[in-house]
This record gives C-alpha cells, sequence and structure tokens, in this order.
C-alpha cells in the first residue's frame, strides 16, 4: 500500500473536523477517531519511506498546477523520516491521553483531540511542503492549536503562558511574512526548490537581511536562546502529554523549517557558523538554568531547549557527519523527551506547582514510571545501554573529523551540568523518603503502554543503533544534496 | 517635479514600513493587554500593505487574459501577493480573536488587564 503525501495533511485535517460530528452521535468516536487516524498515517509513512528507497523522492504536484507555479509535497528520505518520526509521536501522544478528562464531560476531551490533530497536521505540513508561503500557513496552525493546547486548563496560570507564546508568535509570523516577501519581490517565486535556484541572482545585502528575518520568525518557534522566553512557561503549564508534543513534534518542524532554509535555501557561507554561535549559547545557557530549576517540569523544558542547542550545533558543522549526529540527536531528543515528559507528569501528579522535591520516595509507590523515568535521564545524558549515547557519541566525532576540538570540551562540560540536574531528581526519586502528604497516582494502562514501548524502543536502538543508522544516512546524504532537490521538484513531469 | 513624483511613488512602502513600527512599539511598550493586541494587529496591516505595494503596478490592468488582449502580460498586476494577502489577514484575524480570547481569561483570572500586575510566572 503506496499513499500519496498529500494524504497525510487531508486525513488528520478532515478528521480534525469530523470528530465533533460523530462525537453527537457516539462520545467514544472522538477518543478512538484520532487514534485510527494516526495509525492509518503511520502505516501510509512508514510504507512511503520504505518505497522512496527504491523509487527516490516523491515528489507530489497539487491541482494539477506544476512547480513552480503550484503547490508541491516533497516526501523525500529527509522530509520522510521526520514526517514518521512525528506521526509516531502523535500516535503515542494519543494512546498516552487516551483516558484524558474520561471523569468530566466529554467537551474539553473533544476540545483536546481536534487541537492535537490540528498540530500533528501543521507539523506534517511544515515538513512535507515546498512551497515557502504554504510553510508559513502551516506554522500558523501549529501555532494557534498550540496556543490553544497551552491554554487548557483554566484553573492555572496557563492562559497566562498562552499569552506570551502568542505575543512572541505573533511577532514572528510578521517577520516570517517580511522574509517571504523580500525574497518574493526579488526572485518573483515562493516555491523552495526555485528560490535555491534562483539565490545567486539576489542581492547579497537583501539575502542577508531576509535570512535575518526568518532566523528570527523560525527562531522563536525553534527555542532559540534569546528568543525562547515563551517555551519553558508553555512546558509547565500545558498538560502532561503536550509537553512532550511540543518537544517532538513541534520543535522538530521548527528545525526542519531552519535547517531547509540554511541548507537548501540561502548559499551565504557564514549561515552554518551563525547556527553554530546561536546553537551553542542555547545550549550552554539553557542547561546551566535547568540546574538551577526547583520544578520538574521547568526543568525538562531546558533541558530540552538545550537538547535543541545541540542539534543545532550538530547541523552547524556543517559535513555530512554533522547532519547524520544532528538527524540522530533529533531521533533521540523526540523518543526520550517524551517518554521523561511522559513518565515526569504521573511522578508529580496533581501536585500543585510540581516541585522537584515532590517526587521523593516515587520509586517505591510507582516502580514501573520510575524506572522508565530513570531509563530516559540515563538516555539523555548519554549512558552506555541506551540510545541517548551513539548520538552523542556520533556529534563527538563529528566534531573531531572537522578539528573543532573546543566544541568537544564544551559538549562534554555542558553534559556534565545534565548529568547533575538528571541525577539529583532519580537520586531523590529512589534515596528520599516520601513525604506523608504526597499522594502517588498509578498510570493509566494506556499511558503505561506509551511509556513502556518508548522505553523498549530506547533500549533496543541503545543495543541495535545499525536499526536507525541506515535511514539517518539516507536521510543526511539528501539534505545535503541540494542540486538533488532541486532537480527532483523542478524537472517533474506527471 | 518628475523626481518628486517618483519619491511618491513609494510612500506607500513607508507608509507600510511606518504602520509596522507603529505596531511593534504598541506591542512592546504598552502596558494594556488590549493595547499590545492592537499593537500586533497593526503590525500585521502594515505587512499586508507592504505585501500589496510589491505586486501592485501604477496604471495596470487585471491579471485576466481576454480575447484582444493577450499581450499585455507586463501591464498587468501581479495577481499572486493579493492571494498571500488575503490569506495572512484570514489567519491575522484568527490569531487576533484568539488572543482577545486569551485576554478575556486573564481578565477573569486576574481581575486586571495590566501586564505588570500579571507575574504568576516568569517574564
Amino acid at each position: 500500500m503506496v499513499g500519496t503525501p498529500v494524504l497525510f495533511i487531508v486525513i488528520p485535517l478532515l478528521a480534525a473536523f469530523i470528530i465533533p460530528l460523530t462525537g453527537m452521535v457516539w462520545k467514544n468516536s472522538i477518543r478512538i477517531i484520532p487514534g485510527i487516524v494516526l495509525s492509518y498515517m503511520l502505516v501510509l509513512s512508514v510504507s512511503l519511506l520504505w518505497h522512496i528507497t527504491e523509487t527516490g523522492t516523491v515528489v507530489e504536484v497539487i491541482a494539477g498546477w506544476k512547480p513552480p507555479i503550484g503547490i508541491n509535497l516533497v516526501f523525500s528520505p529527509f522530509s520522510g523520516f521526520l514526517a514518521t518520526l512525528m506521526i509516531f509521536l502523535g500516535l503515542l501522544v494519543w494512546a498516552y491521553s487516551y483516558k484524558f478528562k474520561r471523569s468530566i464531560d466529554s467537551e474539553p476531551a473533544l476540545k483536546y483531540f481536534i487541537l492535537l490533530m490540528l498540530l500533528v497536521t501543521g507539523s506534517v505540513g511544515i515538513v512535507l511542503t515546498g512551497d515557502i508561503f504554504n510553510m508559513f500557513v502551516f506554522i500558523e496552525i501549529v501555532g494557534i492549536s498550540g496556543y490553544g493546547l497551552t491554554s487548557f486548563y483554566t484553573r492555572r496560570d496557563s492562559a497566562e503562558a498562552a499569552f506570551k507564546y502568542l505575543f512572541m508568535g505573533s511577532i514572528a509570523s510578521t517577520f516570517l511574512l517580511l522574509a517571504i516577501m523580500i525574497i518574493y519581490s526579488q526572485l518573483g517565486t515562493l516555491n523552495i526548490a526555485e528560490i535555491a535556484d534562483k539565490m545567486p541572482m539576489m542581492d547579497n545585502k537583501l539575502k542577508v537581511i531576509s535570512l535575518i528575518f526568518f532566523i528570527l520568525a523560525i527562531g522563536i518557534e525553534a527555542e532559540v536562546f534569546p528568543l525562547n522566553g515563551w517555551a519553558p512557561d508553555v512546558y509547565t503549564q500545558a498538560p502532561g502529554p503536550i509537553g512532550a508534543a511540543f518537544a517532538g513534534i513541534v520543535v522538530k518542524s521548527a528545525i526542519y523549517a531552519s535547517v531547509r532554509l540554511v541548507y537548501t535555501m540561502f548559499d551565504l557561507s557564514g549561515a552554518l557558523d551563525l547556527f553554530m554561535i546561536l546553537g551553542l549559547f542555547t545550549f550552554i545557557i539553557a542547561e546551566s538554568t535547568a540546574l538551577r530549576q526547583e520544578r520538574l517540569k521547568r526543568m525538562l523544558a531546558y533541558s530540552s531547549i538545550g537538547q535543541m542547542g545541540l542539534v543545532m550545533i550538530a547541523f552547524g558543522i556543517g559535513t555530512k557527519e554533522g547532519v547524520f549526529a544532528a538527524l540522530f540527536l533529533i531521533f533521540n531528543h523526540a523518543i526520550i523527551k517524551s517518554l521523561l515528559f511522559f513518565s515526569g507528569s504521573y511522578l508529580v501528579y496533581n501536585k500543585k506547582n510540581k516541585y522537584i522535591k515532590h517526587v521523593n520516595g516515587m520509586g517505591k509507590y510507582l516502580p514501573i514510571t520510575s524506572v522508565l523515568f530513570t531509563i530516559g535521564a540515563f538516555a539523555i545524558i548519554g549512558l552506555p545501554p541506551f540510545a541517548g549515547f551513539w548520538s552523542k557519541l556520533a556529534i563527538l566525532s563529528a566534531a573531531a573529523d572537522s578539528k573543532m576540538i573546543v566544541l568537544i570540551a564544551v559538549i562534554l562540560i555542558v553534559s556534565i551540568l545534565e548529568a547533575v540536574y538528571y541525577l539529583r531528581v532519580i537520586n531523590r526519586i529512589y534515596f528520599f523518603p516520601k513525604k506523608e502528604s504526597t499522594e502517588a497516582q498509578k498510570p493509566t494502562i494506556n499511558a503505561l503502554i506509551a511509556m513502556i514501548s518508548l522505553g523498549i524502543i530506547i533500549i533496543v536502538i541503545g543495543f541495535y543503533p545499525d536499526l536507525i543508522t541506515g535511514i539517518l544516512d539516507r536521510a543526511a546524504t539528501d539534505l545535503m544534496d541540494k542540486t538533488g532537490y532541486i532537480k527532483d521538484i523542478l524537472t517533474i513531469n506527471n | 517635479m518628475e523626481k518628486y513624483l517618483e519619491i511618491l511613488n513609494y510612500t506607500i512602502y513607508g507608509a507600510a514600513i511606518l504602520l509596522l513600527l507603529i505596531g511593534l512599539y504598541g506591542a512592546l511598550t504598552k502596558k494594556s493587554l488590549i493595547k499590545i493586541v492592537l499593537g500586533l494587529s497593526i503590525m500585521d496591516s502594515g505587512v499586508h500593505l507592504l505585501m500589496i505595494a510589491i505586486g501592485y503596478l501604477k496604471n495596470g490592468t487585471a491579471p485576466i487574459f481576454s480575447p484582444g488582449h493577450e499581450n499585455e502580460m507586463s501591464k498587468m498586476v501581479d495577481p499572486v501577493p493579493q492571494a498571500l494577502v488575503l490569506t495572512a489577514i484570514v489567519i491575522g484575524f484568527g490569531v487576533t480573536a484568539v488572543a482577545l480570547a486569551l485576554v478575556i481569561r486573564l481578565y477573569k483570572h486576574h481581575n486586571t488587564l495590566r501586564i505588570d500586575e500579571i507575574k504568576n510566572l516568569k517574564w
């Protein structure tokens, strides 16, 4: 069964609009339909990913307008890999929150699942689209559903976090439109491949200006250092599984957009250095801020920002090994941080303010959740038998190949900080006495299934990294091959 | 005289950028949540005006190929920015609506619209 890329956008969008209608007839359908849709999409994308190893990139022309005039969707090894990863995480987030708000009435659950479907639609759309204005539209879809999900709980300070996110998000969208218009006024096209093809014709000053606007806009979504003020609050105030969705899905799509800009569209050599510098700032500042946090989710949020900094550093190295390491980090960060958010939410379940001290002694009362959190923490630090080790190794060896000794030192030193704050939490879980007042909340069956499957993936990839490196390698080659991307799209004739 | 008229052709760009800056100033410096939302909205309008200005052609015609006018392509107004601005206006409207809904929620929660009095989270 081989589908076409447009299904990845049409099906979840349709489902998001159909859920309220079917919900009027049969209440449970609002919980079940998203799962069916996401599993179908996962099957589709895995089979398509398999298919393109033989046939090469699939380019879909929308409405019969061939590129560069019409909008096209590109399912290449790189974008296909990210789309598959996002859909998989979307499925896990669904499984984790299947019983979400079951005890109350169906209306909050309805909104939750609609917004979740829209979030997945937008993120997958950003990754697949070959048109820059279309990308803007998808970024806005992600943004608006993100604001909705952040302000989900009416009793917390969630509206404050959501307003902060909205403020940053709408400034970002203005800058993005400006950058798109600068490019359109100079090159007369919105197609990414054609822009990349014509880019040498553009004036250098305007190129730099539009790149700066782009980085400003996408940097806000990708949690790059000076622009990430919204992120910790959003992670803290949003429902638990949505933290995983932000870390695993939304940020990944923003990183994709910025990488597509720097590697494919712009031919400025300094852009990679900019990436590297921004990444270093983000990495160092976020990880040292995480060390000072007293709330569990805020700590996880800063750790997530730090990991994205590491991804940017790896992309900034600019060699094929660097890109490979970055993709490996993206994969690992997606599965590990989701596991940490999933299990962490249960460790501080129903506690006001979610302080780290609330996890004291949970190892006895929530044994499985605690073990899973520990696996996640060890994996993200980069201890050997887990998946995180291989990605850390990959980025260090990529840096060593490029003779960036200082970079290796910085990464290793900051990794120690990372180890300190994660081990501190684990120490509290297992070796501190439990407070009398705190009550442990047992995870539901479906949440356990989601967490355990993530834990198994982390361990299996840790022992057999070859399972994933083939796909990553193809994706890295695909990203570096700029002329191939242009040729694939502009010479399509179906 | 010709020269000054030339400058007049660019006033629309100046106006667009002015709107953009007014909006940015309002969004960044005002303390009232409503004014911040207004600022964001004005900023959006500035970009929309800029988009239209880029596609506009003085004395241009509608971009339709009709019999007898096949060779007038150079006189046609570029339709793409107009299509884009339509999309962007709709998105901007949606974002403004969500923002105002959040402002209502914030007002119910904190009983104030002043942003410096709403600081349960670190700003």
